[in-house]
């Protein structure tokens, strides 16, 4: 008797669980499943909103995966995909050197702590679109980076930062570093403080140098939250639009044009959605490899962690 | 293997005085055991010979070597903390290893030394098993093992009992005073256990709100208390204290607790001090050194309550300030409510200053 009410219990408890989680589920399948499918069907057609058609007729404009190759051809696509590239390998290690330094600085107590720490804190909560416009304004031939260069070299500094194709793409990583080194900071601080500090005070006392410390047993132990810090600040700087729209619009030409960039030229000046759903699908499918490896990493830092 | 003196050493946080001018000598190869509840100091005691915490005054001497201002890392102590810090994310080998290669020692001695020292502590077999999810007497030999491998002069123990539960405290107990006879080397051990101290130590220093009360061998501590806290706290109960006053009686001197009536005559040697006295007393015995008197002769109490714990029988007597309990080791006859005319052990009694607490030493 056990055996057969056992099963029959928990597809029962399955059941009602099922009812009760399906408005949500049927949410998670409107905002999430269904816009992705949407976009699957679209990717295949030639279909754009001047097309006059309902979007669900766009099969009548099926081009057999055109799109694709179109889009494997496409060299803007791929060197906006590089300039991409480049930004992050740039920035995210940049922001995580930075923020791991600070954190490290912050986890000890000094005068004046608690005010630098809120200043720190502060560049993440500025609305991108505003730092973008800030730094706009900063990089502008007669602006302060020129006059601080200025006063420094003593000589009257005229460099056109957003208008040089390299210093442009300076200009920009400068302005993502500036606003995510507090983010990567806050995580790694937080890791930072979770190190056990009995297994620190044991390595000093096994004659561990702080150098030694730091790299035998600091590290390994903030392993997960690393990985975390980076996956999050990969995806998000994979994404990168708003500051550097603003900063250069992707120009000059399209020197800083990313692939957010590019598909939101894509989207708003040539119309042709068809592709972009392609463009964008594509991306997706490398994030997602990035989230897969990141998490799948993870999960073996936390079995070595633990 | 070194001696260890400290001089004077007074520690304090802002206002509080965590350790007031200790002096402690601890003998080369010694097992001491500081021993008090917590906040007695004792854990300080141990971070400042550790190099944890620098003293606010006084001095701290590793044979004839002043440590002061010698960082932790050069000091040769070996330290086994409460919990053990394991490197959690190595395993028993690189745990081991972490010392020497740490200083520097090449592949080959850290082999050698990690193979001598997990044959010694039976580790072995584990060496290659991850240091996360080892049992707490394998993580304690891993912790001695660690610190061993240094070949510190001094280890240093904080405590390392604490987290394991009491059927395995027995057996860790015994282990560690093993490795202390295999190792030889200069032990200081901090417990608020009064039992680990007792079992381990080949001497105990007890300590209370940052003061050093009495330093000695369990038994000297146990019979020869020098006040009152540490009759107190010492033993499982603490020894009975009954507030009286001194008077002659034919039989000799005696100690007039009032209400409860006149003890048995003291013995001539503690009669001899406790007559010199002025004012009130404290008359003490050891619960365990109690008898029922047949003669009737001894202080008339009425029974409050009984533990029967199988070897031994806890009873309770009287009330409020006139409490004591007496520890039989046999069954008695005895139940709440009853009248029962405990003797104690003449030769066992103390006397202490009822207003120092003072123990009045025998002359």
């Amino acid at each position: 008797m056990d055996a057969r009410t056992k099963p029959a219990l928990r597809d029962e408890g399955a059941r009602l669980g099922f009812r009760l989680t399906l408005p949500a589920q049927i949410l998670v399948l409107f905002i999430s499943v269904f816009p992705l499918l949407m976009q699957l069907y679209i990717s295949v057609t030639d279909w754009s909103p001047l097309s006059g058609l309902g979007w669900w007729n766009a099969w009548e404009m099926w081009n057999s995966f055109a799109n694709y190759t179109d889009l494997a051809a496409d060299a803007r696509f791929w060197s906006a995909l590089k300039r991409t590239a480049i930004v992050m390998v740039v920035c995210v290690p940049a922001e995580f050197l930075l923020g791991l330094a600070l954190a490290t600085l912050f986890a000890d107590d000094f005068p004046g702590k608690r005010i630098f720490y809120s200043i720190l804190l502060m560049p993440m909560m500025v609305v991108p679109a505003v730092a973008g416009y800030m730094f706009f304004m900063l990089f502008q031939s007669g602006g302060p980076v020129n006059d601080i260069l200025s006063a420094i070299t003593g000589t009257r500094v005229t460099i056109a930062w957003l208008s040089d194709p390299t210093l442009a793409l300076i200009a920009v990583m400068i302005a993502d570093i500036w606003q995510w080194t507090p983010l990567m900071f806050l995580i790694l601080l937080a890791g930072l403080v979770g190190v056990p500090e009995d297994q620190v005070k044991a390595a000093t006392l096994l004659g561990a140098n702080p150098w030694q410390r730091f790299t035998t047993i600091v590290l390994p132990k903030m392993k997960t939250i690393i990985i975390i810090a980076l996956a999050i600040r990969v995806i998000e700087n994979f994404k990168i639009f708003d500051t550097l729209y603003i900063m250069t619009g992707g120009g000059p030409g399209v020197a800083t044009e990313t692939i957010s960039v590019y598909i939101y030229k894509v989207t708003t000046q040539d119309l042709i959605w068809g592709y972009v759903a392609a463009i964008a699908l594509a991306i997706l499918i490398v994030l997602s490899i990035v989230a897969v490896f990141a998490m799948k990493r993870m999960a073996r830092a936390r079995q070595v962690a633990a | 293997m070194s001696t260890i003196q400290l001089r004077n050493l007074t520690k304090t946080f802002g206002d509080f005085t965590a350790l007031k001018t200790m002096d402690l000598d601890i003998a080369d190869g010694e097992f001491m055991a500081l021993l008090g509840p917590s906040g007695c100091g004792k854990s300080t005691t141990m971070n400042m010979i550790a190099g944890m915490e620098e003293p606010t005054s006084g001095k701290i001497l590793f044979g004839e070597r002043d440590m002061a201002g010698v960082p932790m890392g050069r000091r040769g102590v070996g330290f086994v903390f409460q919990n053990y810090a394991i490197f959690t994310h190595m395993t028993v080998r690189q745990n081991l290893a972490y010392g020497p290669k740490m200083r520097g020692a090449a592949k080959a001695e850290i082999d050698r030394r990690v193979g001598a020292i997990a044959e010694l502590l039976q580790l072995t077999p584990l060496l290659d098993r991850k240091a996360d999810r080892l049992s707490v007497n394998i993580l304690q030999r891993v912790a001695i093992g660690r610190s061993a491998i240094m070949e510190p002069a001094i280890f240093l123990l904080d405590e390392p009992l604490s987290n394991v539960d009491a059927a395995f405290r027995a057996v860790m107990r015994t282990e560690l005073k093993q490795l202390q006879r295999q190792f030889k080397q200069t032990m200081v051990y901090v417990t608020h256990d009064q039992l680990e101290a007792m079992t381990m130590a080949d001497r105990i220093a007890v300590m209370d709100h940052g003061v050093l009360q009495q330093v000695g061998t369990p038994l000297e501590v146990y019979n020869n208390p020098v006040n009152v806290f540490v009759a107190r706290f010492i033993g499982a109960p603490g020894m009975n204290l009954l507030k009286g006053r001194p008077a002659e009686s034919d039989r000799g001197l005696v100690v007039d607790l009032g209400p409860l009536g006149i003890t048995p005559p003291l013995p001539d040697d503690l009669a001899a001090t406790v007559r010199g006295a002025r004012g009130e007393v404290l008359y003490g015995f050891r619960p365990e050194q109690v008898a029922l008197a047949q003669d009737g002769r001894g202080l008339a109490m009425s029974v409050t309550f009984v533990e029967r714990i199988g070897a031994r029988t806890i009873v309770h007597l009287g009330q409020g300030e006139g409490a004591v309990k007496a520890v039989f080791d046999n069954d008695v006859g005895l139940s709440i409510g009853q009248t029962a005319v405990v003797a104690p052990d003449a030769l066992s009694v103390r006397v202490f200053d009822a207003a120092t607490g003072v123990a009045m030493k025998a002359s």
